[in-house]
């Protein structure tokens, strides 16, 4: 029986409130809201409707005037709201083993619903979970582009698959920059070059996919206009991200985090460029104040791995706690239109090409360390934060080697077992003792030093 | 016939063993590549080895801090040796998949042995896009190109030419066996099959298919085995070969295999490669031709069904039922295996999955079960066969 003598917090174990977020995300709160009440009523309002994974191309397909759903997101909004469970359950059913991507799994669930929807009826209306997932539009054309992940392929072909073939796909190949040539280096040499003509081909290719599938002729104007939209979002959100070497760091990784969606798959309008610069002012007046997004700040980490989107709260409480600060990751500081300064707007495919190559995990390990390296000493961050997301290849496989480089350069590292969208996987105990280790190993460092 | 037999079996239990002998014995490169669709005839027409990198059926040491445990028994496998120095004679690496799984190995390969060169040249895996074929010889071309480089050699559309039809010869003589196999006539068991494709991935291809001509000339004059079991179809096990116990363990539990479709089965040897025309746009069309005959799940391909595949091949090849065997935390595989499930149930088709792992192979309970399959699938028959 529940003890109602004790505050829920305290039932849960949750760490008292430290974590000083930024307001201004709040704003950004209310755009992915609309995001979502929008995709939920685009077949109502005549939409098509795109179903897509991988890398950040809804510019193309809000120029064209299609809804669309980034199953990786869609995923990811179910585990943040906990209410993921009937989704992978659905997938379980089937057959789909649970050492396969959860975003995966989740998404394949929810199609699996969608269908059962189809065929019998709307979901048990008694279960809240069901109200959710329902809500989802189905498919009319369904679009793959995964840099590095083949998973992300396969994933698709199920959803393609599961719809009987009936709703198109098309694939972008984004091939690895493995980095083998002699004029090979971090997103420049020959490979680079000819990947990026490649990838724009495709892009282009796409365009003409989404044409074939709607009757209409792709506007390249409107997609100009959009990525203007998008290149000032993502300067200013790079410029505000460049303050937060000063110490206290006035935002953190959470931050980051929960307006990644803003970079990697919400419309591409002025409401975006206001919600950068807002959340850029705020954090300008953090630096002026001297106030941190961890108000004692005595630590200073480096995500590496994917969110795990069912503790975004509990592990920004974690480390706040513990007066440790989160500053940057691989996932926030490296992806998502790192490389603004490569579009140029009278013709975008090919600094888009470029943008999505620049996905981190992309590049070859000794070039994606290299950044992190770089990023590491920028940052002046102590400690790496490894986050094993157990079904997620595609960001597990460097990190040994991250990590060893890391420790090379002096800094120190933990790993702590977790997922995307799997919080089975997630093993708090752990976590709290290799950070208790690590901070006290910081610790020792630093009164040797003294 | 036995003595060729114990030949490939040395060769492709020590693979490794095997070429840096040969290396020493010939003075001739030794070119590693990863699974699944290296086309090996490159590095052979530029008087190298090829050699298939395999598992082996050790435990993982040195590798266990440089690769998760959730990663398939061969990614894991291929580090402990990588970090255990056995791929220093190697003059290259060359691959072309874009399994992630893969991928990473790669790249721990290259962190921990810098002067271990690997080339790597991603072949597209969208199959049916338009763009496809051009882009492969595209990527073909310049693996040729950076091969050239590496070994200092200029490899000729003849010497290509001419390695292309001594692997063609290599791979009919193996398909003959399948063949002879599938009509009952063949006197060698899987694990013996597996010797012989396994040791064509690694082996000298010139005295492989000198040994191939007179080991087919064998077979065939051999008196037919008395059939023993309930014929069975082999599937799955994509990068990794079946451990033979477990070969041994099906055919010796009242199943005898019929077909597969393995990588170190037919999936490897289905498919020639166009003896006419260029030789680079032929190792591209023999690329997506073998997709298309022994579908994989590794590519999209919107013509490619495994699930069909397999149920025409159960029936085509007179199979009773079909025991999947995948590696555990192959990602392809757990993707595509439900809709193999559904297949057969949909054609009445017995079916029994075996997930194998690296670490521990549970055969007192793959006993079991491949027995109870067995036992179920013949009371199947029988009902059915009583209307």
């Amino acid at each position: 029986m529940a003890d109602h003598t004790r505050p829920t917090a305290q039932l849960l174990d949750i760490p008292p409130r430290r974590a000083n977020r930024l307001t201004s995300t709040r704003l950004g709160s209310a755009i992915v809201h609309d995001y979502w009440a929008d995709l939920f009523s685009a077949k109502e309002r005549g939409k098509k409707v795109v179903w897509y994974n991988g890398t950040y191309i809804p510019p193309f397909f809000h120029a064209h005037d299609l809804a669309w759903v980034h199953g990786e997101a869609w995923s990811a909004y179910l585990a943040a709201r906990h209410v993921e469970g009937d989704a992978q359950l659905a997938g379980e059913t089937r057959g789909y083993d649970r050492e396969l991507c959860s975003y995966a799994r989740t998404h394949i669930g929810q199609a699996l619903l969608d269908m059962k929807d189809l065929k019998d009826g709307k979901l048990d209306p008694q279960s809240p979970k069901a109200i959710a997932i329902s809500q989802l539009p189905l498919p009319d054309m369904i679009i793959n582009a995964y840099p590095y992940c083949s998973s992300g392929q396969q994933w698709d072909e199920m959803i393609y698959r599961l719809f009987d073939k009936r709703v198109p796909i098309f694939h972008v190949n984004i091939p690895l920059l493995w980095g083998g040539r002699k004029d090979a280096a971090y997103l420049a040499g020959s490979e680079m070059a000819e990947r990026k003509v490649y990838v724009a081909q495709q892009l282009r290719e796409m365009a003409k996919f989404l044409e074939e599938n709607t009757g209409r002729k792709y506007d390249w104007d409107r997609l100009s206009e959009v990525m203007g939209f998008i290149k000032k979002s993502a300067e200013l959100r790079l410029e505000a991200m460049d303050m937060c070497t000063v110490t206290p760091s006035p935002a953190s990784f959470f931050d980051w985090i929960v307006s990644i969606a803003h970079v990697n798959f919400m419309p591409g309008t002025q409401r975006l460029v206001d919600f950068f610069e807002a959340m850029k002012a705020e954090i300008a007046g953090r630096v002026i104040a001297g106030e941190g997004s961890v108000p004692d700040e005595k630590y200073r980490f480096f995500f590496d791995g994917m969110m795990n989107w069912n503790k975004v709260g509990w592990l920004a409480e974690k480390f706040a706690a513990n007066n440790a600060c989160v500053v940057a990751g691989r996932y926030t500081h490296m992806s998502f239109w790192q490389e603004p300064q490569a579009i140029d707007l009278s013709d975008p495919v090919p600094g888009m090409a470029h943008n999505y190559l620049a996905c981190p995990n992309n590049s070859g390990a000794p070039y994606m360390i290299g950044e992190i390296d770089r990023l590491c000493d920028k940052f002046k961050i102590d400690g790496m934060v490894m986050h094993v997301s157990r079904t997620c290849r595609g960001m597990t496989n460097s990190q040994h080697l991250i990590a060893e480089s890391a420790r090379k350069h002096g800094r120190a590292a933990l790993f702590f077992e977790g997922d995307v969208a799997d919080e089975s996987f997630y093993k708090d105990e752990l976590l709290n003792t290799r950070l208790e280790a690590m901070i006290e190993s910081l610790e020792s460092r630093r009164a040797m030093v003294a | 016939m036995r003595a060729i037999i114990e030949v490939f079996s040395a060769v492709a239990a020590d693979s490794v063993g095997y070429a840096r002998r040969w290396k020493e014995e010939t003075g001739r490169p030794v070119i590693g590549s990863f699974p699944m669709n290296f086309p090996v005839e490159l590095a052979h027409a530029a008087g190298a080895l090829p050699v298939i990198i395999q598992e082996v059926d050790e435990p993982i040491t040195d590798g266990e801090g440089a690769v998760f445990s959730f990663y398939c028994g061969y990614n894991r496998s291929v580090v402990d040796q990588a970090l255990k120095g056995r791929f220093k004679f190697f003059d290259g690496i060359m691959f072309t998949d874009h399994c992630v799984q893969i991928l990473g190995t790669a790249d721990v390969l290259r962190w921990h042995d810098p002067d271990l060169k690997i080339l790597f040249n991603q072949l597209v895996a969208s199959m049916d896009a338009s763009w496809a074929v051009e882009e492969a010889t595209n990527s073909l071309t310049q693996l040729r190109r950076e091969l050239d480089e590496l070994l200092g050699t200029t490899v000729t559309d003849e010497a290509l030419a001419s390695s292309i039809a001594l692997l063609n010869r290599n791979r009919q003589l193996i398909r003959r066996l399948y063949t002879m196999r599938e009509q009952g006539r063949l006197a060698l068991s899987a694990r013996e099959l597996q010797h012989v494709v396994k040791s064509s991935m690694v082996m000298d291809r010139e005295e492989h298919t000198r040994l191939m001509e007179q080991l087919v000339v064998a077979c065939e004059a051999d008196a037919p085995p008395e059939r023993k079991g309930m014929p069975v179809y082999l599937s799955g096990h994509l990068c990794q070969a079946p451990e033979l116990r477990l070969l041994d363990l099906v055919e010796s539990t009242g199943a005898v295999v019929v077909g597969d479709d393995l990588y170190h089965g037919f999936r490897y040897i289905s498919t020639d490669v166009p003896e006419t025309g260029d030789p680079l746009d032929a190792l591209a069309f023999w690329y997506f031709e073998r997709n298309r005959k022994v579908p994989c799940p590794t590519r999209a391909d919107g013509d490619a069904d495994w699930d069909d595949f397999l149920v025409r091949e159960v029936a085509r090849t007179g199979a009773e039922g079909l025991i999947v065997l995948i590696a555990k935390f192959c990602e392809p595989h757990m993707y595509y295996f439900p809709e193999i499930a559904e297949a057969c149930e949909r054609n009445g088709i017995a079916l029994l999955k075996l997930e194998t792992e690296h670490d521990g192979m549970p055969l007192e309970a793959f006993k079991t079960r491949i027995e109870t399959f067995v036992e179920v699938a013949r009371r199947r028959k029988r009902t059915a066969a009583l209307g």
